[in-house]
């Protein structure tokens, strides 16, 4: 499905490819308060992890992915 | 088993696997959802890909494993089974079995192989990378794949002893729990989207994920100045699972990838930390390790772990046990066995320190039969984990391959009793050519065997001996029986089912179908008839000359086939029966069947036969002139037939191991091939007579008849005489006259011939001899050397008595 760009936050379904990390990032720096939804996500590209680990957008709904989650809600810029 | 044993075994069961795969390959395309199938063919081709990995078969390997990672997709679910896929996958199998029959020639692969196996394995990673649901992997379809590939099977650089940086993100917790687990750092190029890698996805796919945690190779640029494409990944993940595994994994990527093993972070005294990626189960020696390596864990996990330690200390144990119970130990051996024991005791901790003592008391240059009895009475009792868990912590028991000083401590096979495998194994594979070599001994024999009545005979007439005769008669009635039915038996062995030579039709009618744009469904029935295996290999190819044939000029394309009012698709039946003593296999299809006219004119056009003749041919007979030799209706000639190489070739093939062809057609319904086959070659029964003195065999089953004829019946017309019987004209020969002898026929006391009436060609022959000797079975064994060029004579036998006898081709020479 890949993503839909809603008023308040930016909704990630299925399988998210690396095609979409550009447009995602862009839309992402646009917003003020920048927030995705990844309750109906089941795989992001890794350049869409990256975009998500840049820019930090508040999340809505439940992560269903265990390792995203914690990747996500794990602390930024280790060595 | 050494090295060339291991490689014959190899071959033949990488022919085995191949069969099996072809086989499945057809039958998965016409169910590609069939899980079990797919399953099954996915297994066949593991297990191929694990047997060449035994060897340095480099452009083999990569061919097979690119067809394994296509299949696992494919049985996933992840990519769907398509005609694409299915021709990919089958050049594959063809190229494999090219490689198999190069390695059985010459012992190795051609190096200039590498290059149409680089370019197999990536049509097959194309399929990968092209259909695969995510982007993973997709680096192996462009132009890095081949590097990529070949550095597969290195090994991922291992981190030095000292524990890298990167290892504190995981957990100190989670290392304790997984102590066997290996840490790995990927750390993915920055160009990598490029490619098509999925750094992220490729990390959730490590095999046993326990752990994984993200972070960035460089602080992330403001965002103003990021560059979303640019990997700033640096993945950290802890897998409990051999190297091996991590390994393959990671096999594309290994530059990339650093991998850690926890277990040898803590380095035992006289254990070397190496990779078990390359060394297959060696464990013989247990390095104990100092407790202090690591903190005391907590939990349920530990005792997990030191349950593990138990277990496996336990087999070590019991591995030592055997190699003491085995004969000849040399003393190096039973000390070997000793130290690893004391090593073993200590390392289990409170249950095996109570036997510490027993062993130190021990006398040093104690035998193995000592050590041994010693060993099976302390080994240490199940303990619960829990009773051990503060000694275990922090012993990790290292794979060393180095650590076993009996020379053949390190086999594998050491480990297995000698007499183990008896009872699983049902099938033994034997090289044909030793069926061959006991199928000569017993023809041997028979002609042995056959020699006693000439001696009992000898006893009587010339010694007077007539009680030692019929002594020797009982003898020769025991040998007889049993010289028989051994030749019963081993002619069972030979015995291969007709379905082997049909498997290549399912692959011929598929690609022959497709290419030609016809539809064709191959039905076979009776696979499991048996017939000679010499038989069976003689029948492939004009079974194939046959199918193909059908294929070309038989089935109609669709379009002619709904305008006949037939189904689109075609049908080419074909069946194996036995008759008595014979196979018969029918080749039908339900295609335009053959023209006489047609053919009557082509006979002519060509000077086959003169047009007179053509003309007076009924259809039914018309029609078998497509075995004339230089027969084509073809107008054009294609790949396929149509050289004028046809039909007559088939009949020579299958006349040659005593079959014949049987063709019968109608027009727009169909053409039925009937070959009729002898069940076995092996014994042929003849029918011996004499010319000239000299004694002639003659294959029974071209025989009609045997009859005198009176010198005054025989008609001579210039050179060629006739006779009449049974109201018909039977030409005649002169057996003297055709093999060059000086004598003339002789006549019996009623001024008599002795004629042999033969069917030759569909027409009686006879032939004129001296003396008919009645039958007998022998072993015919073909001309070899400078007399093979004698087409005059099928071969010679052996006769009880020791002489030779010349077995006639009346073919060849009427």
């Amino acid at each position: 499905m890949g993503i839909r760009y809603l008023k308040k936050y930016a909704a990630l379904e299925d399988i998210v490819t690396v095609e979409d990390a550009e447009a995602l990032f862009g839309w992402l720096k646009q917003q003020a308060k920048p927030a995705v939804n990844l309750s109906k996500c089941v795989h992001v590209h890794a350049a869409v992890l990256q975009v998500l680990l840049m820019v930090r957008p508040q999340v809505h709904g439940d992560v269903t992915q265990p390792w995203l989650a914690h990747a996500l809600n794990a602390p930024t810029n280790q060595p | 088993m050494n090295q060339t044993e291991l490689l014959d075994q190899f071959i033949l069961e990488a022919r085995d696997c191949l069969e099996q795969v072809g086989q499945r390959l057809l039958e998965v395309e016409k169910a590609p959802t069939d899980t079990e199938l797919l399953n099954d063919l996915f297994r066949q081709v593991h297990t191929l890909k694990g047997n060449c990995g035994l060897f340095e078969f480099k452009p083999l390997e990569r061919v097979v494993h690119a067809g394994e990672d296509l299949l696992d997709r494919v049985r996933n679910g992840t990519l769907s089974y398509s005609n694409d896929i299915a021709d990919a996958l089958l050049e594959a199998m063809d190229f494999t079995v090219q490689m198999i029959d190069e390695i059985e020639q010459h012992g190795q692969i051609n190096p200039a192989a590498d290059g149409r196996s680089q370019a197999l394995a990536n049509t097959l990673r194309a399929h990968l990378a092209a259909k695969s649901v995510t982007a993973d992997e997709g680096a192996a379809s462009n132009a890095s794949a081949a590097s990529a590939v070949a550095a597969a099977t290195a090994t991922l650089a291992t981190a030095s002893v000292e524990p890298p940086p990167w290892l504190a993100r995981i957990p100190q917790s989670l290392r304790d729990a997984h102590p066997e687990a290996i840490a790995w750092h990927y750390t993915p190029e920055p160009e990598c989207f490029f490619k098509g890698e999925d750094p992220w996805l490729m990390a959730l796919r490590a095999p046993a994920l326990k752990h994984l945690c993200v972070g960035t190779q460089q602080p992330w640029p403001p965002l103003g100045e990021a560059d979303c494409y640019q990997c700033n990944l640096d993945l950290v993940g802890l897998s409990d699972v051999p190297l091996a595994y991590l390994t393959e994994h990671f096999r594309y990527i290994p530059e990339q990838v650093e991998v850690c093993e926890l277990a040898s972070l803590a380095p035992a005294p006289g254990s070397v930390a190496t990779p078990a990626g390359q060394e297959g189960g060696t464990a013989v020696h247990v390095g104990t390790a100092p407790a202090s390596a690591s903190a005391p864990p907590a939990g349920a996990t530990a005792g997990q772990a030191a349950e593990t330690l138990q277990r496996r200390a336990l087999q070590i144990w019991d591995d030592q046990l055997e190699l003491l119970s085995r004969s000849g130990t040399v003393l190096g051996t039973v000390q070997a066995v000793r130290a690893t024991l004391r090593h073993l005791l200590e390392a289990i901790g409170e249950p095996g320190l109570i036997h510490l003592p027993y062993l130190a008391t021990l006398d040093a240059n104690a035998s193995a039969a000592v050590l041994h009895q010693w060993a099976t009475q302390h080994r240490p009792a199940v303990a619960r984990a829990a009773d051990a868990l503060a000694d275990t912590s922090g012993i990790g028991i290292a794979g060393d391959a180095n650590a076993g000083p009996g020379p053949s401590m390190g086999n594998d096979a050491s480990r297995r009793h000698p007499g183990d495998e008896g009872g699983h194994q049902k099938v033994l594979k034997v090289g044909q050519e030793k069926v061959d070599r006991l199928m000569d001994l017993i023809g041997e024999m028979v002609v042995a065997k056959n020699a006693l009545p000439y001696l009992a005979q000898r006893a009587e007439t010339v010694f007077a001996q007539r009680e030692l005769s019929r002594e020797i008669k009982a003898q020769y009635a025991v040998i007889n029986r049993i010289a028989e039915d051994m030749q019963h038996a081993i002619m069972q062995v030979r015995m291969l089912p007709v379905g082997t030579v049909f498997q290549r039709f399912g692959r011929l009618v598929r690609d022959t179908s497709r290419k030609l744009g016809k539809e064709v469904a191959l039905v076979i029935e009776g696979e499991d008839t048996e017939a000679d295996k010499n038989v069976i290999e003689a029948l492939a190819d004009p079974l194939i000359h046959i199918i193909r044939n059908s294929l070309d000029h038989g089935i109609e394309p669709p379009q002619a086939r709904k305008l006949a009012g037939k189904p689109a698709q075609g049908t080419i039946r074909v069946v194996a029966r036995q008759e008595s003593d014979r196979v018969v296999i029918e080749i039908e299809d339900d295609g335009a069947g053959v023209d006489p006219e047609r053919v009557r004119r082509k006979a002519i056009e060509r000077e086959l036969i003169p047009e007179d003749k053509a003309a007076t041919l009924s259809d039914a007979d018309a029609v078998q002139l497509i075995f004339l030799p230089g027969f084509s209706t073809a107008e054009a000639i294609s790949d396929l037939s149509g050289r004028g190489v046809g039909m007559d070739v088939v009949r020579n093939a299958v006349e040659r191991i005593n079959g014949h062809v049987e063709l019968s057609s109608q027009l727009g319904k169909g053409t039925r091939l009937r070959l009729s086959l002898p069940l076995s070659m092996a014994v042929t029964n003849v029918m011996i007579i004499e010319a000239g003195g000299r004694r002639f065999g003659v294959p029974m089953d071209l025989i009609v008849e045997t009859v005198r004829v009176h010198a005054d019946d025989i008609h001579h017309f210039k050179h060629a005489r006739t006779t009449v019987l049974r109201g018909r004209i039977v030409p005649l020969r002169a057996l003297h006259e055709l093999l060059a002898l000086d004598d003339a026929p002789t006549l019996n006391d009623e001024g008599e011939h002795a004629v042999l009436v033969m069917r030759l060609g569909g027409e009686n022959v006879g032939l004129l001899v001296d003396q008919f000797h009645g039958a007998t079975d022998i072993i015919l064994k073909p001309l070899e050397g400078v007399l093979a060029g004698l087409t005059g004579f099928a071969g010679t036998a052996l006769m009880g008595d020791g002489s030779v006898l010349m077995v006639l081709n009346p073919k060849e020479l009427v």
